[in-house]
């Protein structure tokens, strides 16, 4: 007769991608490398905050972008193009990055010499929020089209983040988005959140947004 | 999509368990999913021979435990199922509670034969 035994593993799912991102965060401190990692839905504005954040601080600092989409190599061209290092992720289907798929992408986009990498994740609100990659910092863009009401509907990505810049401000008069709503329910879900509006395509608010990445680069330096 | 790479975690995690405990054949898998996780047990079940197949788990059931999303009422301090009162405290009515529980995503236990 066989015998059965239970094995207790107790284990939170989620603590091996927690591990290994606390890791690659610690190296990446060690090789003085501050990782951004950029969220939000799809049609955002990401690419295009990607390229004036890069146009705002090229001249001062030595970039990167890791670019992570199902599918296509469009945005890591649109960014090629502007004359940054960069490459384009696959994610085959997958929803989310994990540590490990940061630490592959950064490797094949080859840190060395470079000072800050922005990973602009897959466009989705709801799993890139659990999986933490291993990145210096965490922004999300919420664009004026998608409504005041997100942070209501995906709590838990307006919770994680550090800094929320809300893009297309320059439309904000074509639609109902009410900028203080949003103001008031994301600092209920994250009291020390910082909110910096922005126009990518105008330019407004950019340095706002660049001078929030200068600061947080320097005490995550000091830390 | 989703269910589908956390459970190769899973996979992988029982694996390594099982290789640092010297077992070689599992009988059984028990998962423990929140209520309030983003985890679908029926798509997890759907995925799990999947994500099973060609490792050590390959023959391996898969049992899903549920456990429930409970919470405390700001207001007023009373516990509650906050699926079952959506979200409202069925003693004051407010809508402002601190999860207890239901955010879970555990790996319980094997049965190693």
């Amino acid at each position: 007769m066989e015998t059965f035994k239970v094995m207790e593993i107790k284990k939170s799912v989620y603590e091996g991608n927690d591990r290994r991102a606390e890791v690659l965060r610690a190296e990446l401190k060690e090789g003085k490398v501050f990782l951004l990692n950029l969220m939000s839905s799809p049609g955002s504005g990401k690419t295009t905050t990607v390229l004036r954040t890069i146009e705002a601080l090229r001249d001062e600092m030595r970039i990167g972008v890791l670019e992570a989409d199902i599918d296509s190599d469009v945005d890591a061209k649109t960014v090629s193009d502007a004359g940054t290092r960069v490459i384009q992720m696959h994610s085959g289907g997958m929803c989310h990055l994990t540590a490990d798929m940061t630490r592959q992408g950064l490797e094949c986009l080859g840190t060395d010499g470079l000072d800050f990498v922005i990973l602009e994740n897959i466009g989705n609100l709801i799993c890139t929020a659990e999986a933490d990659t291993g990145a210096s910092r965490n922004a999300m863009i919420l664009s004026v089209p998608e409504g005041d009401d997100k942070p209501l509907k995906y709590p838990m990505m307006f919770a994680m983040v550090d800094v929320l810049l809300i893009n297309k401000i320059d439309a904000i008069s074509f639609f109902d988005f009410d900028f203080e709503a949003v103001r008031e329910r994301v600092t209920r879900l994250n009291p020390g959140i910082r909110i910096i509006p922005i126009s990518a395509k105008t330019g407004e608010g950019v340095a706002e947004w660049a001078e929030w990445i200068r600061t947080e680069v320097r005490e995550w330096k000091r830390a | 999509m989703h269910e589908l790479s956390v459970v190769i975690e899973v996979v992988k995690t029982v694996e390594e368990f099982a290789k640092k405990n010297g077992v070689t054949r599992i009988d059984r898998l028990v998962l423990q999913i929140g209520e309030l996780s983003s985890m679908i047990p029926a798509y997890i079940e759907e995925c799990f021979p999947c994500a099973v197949d060609g490792t050590t788990l390959e023959s391996t059931r898969l049992e899903i435990e549920i456990l429930p999303g409970n919470a405390r009422c700001r207001a007023c301090g009373k516990t509650f199922n906050l699926l079952e009162n959506k979200g409202a405290c069925p003693a004051c009515g407010v809508k402002d509670a601190e999860i207890l529980s239901g955010r879970e995503f555990m790996i319980k236990e094997i049965v190693a034969c």
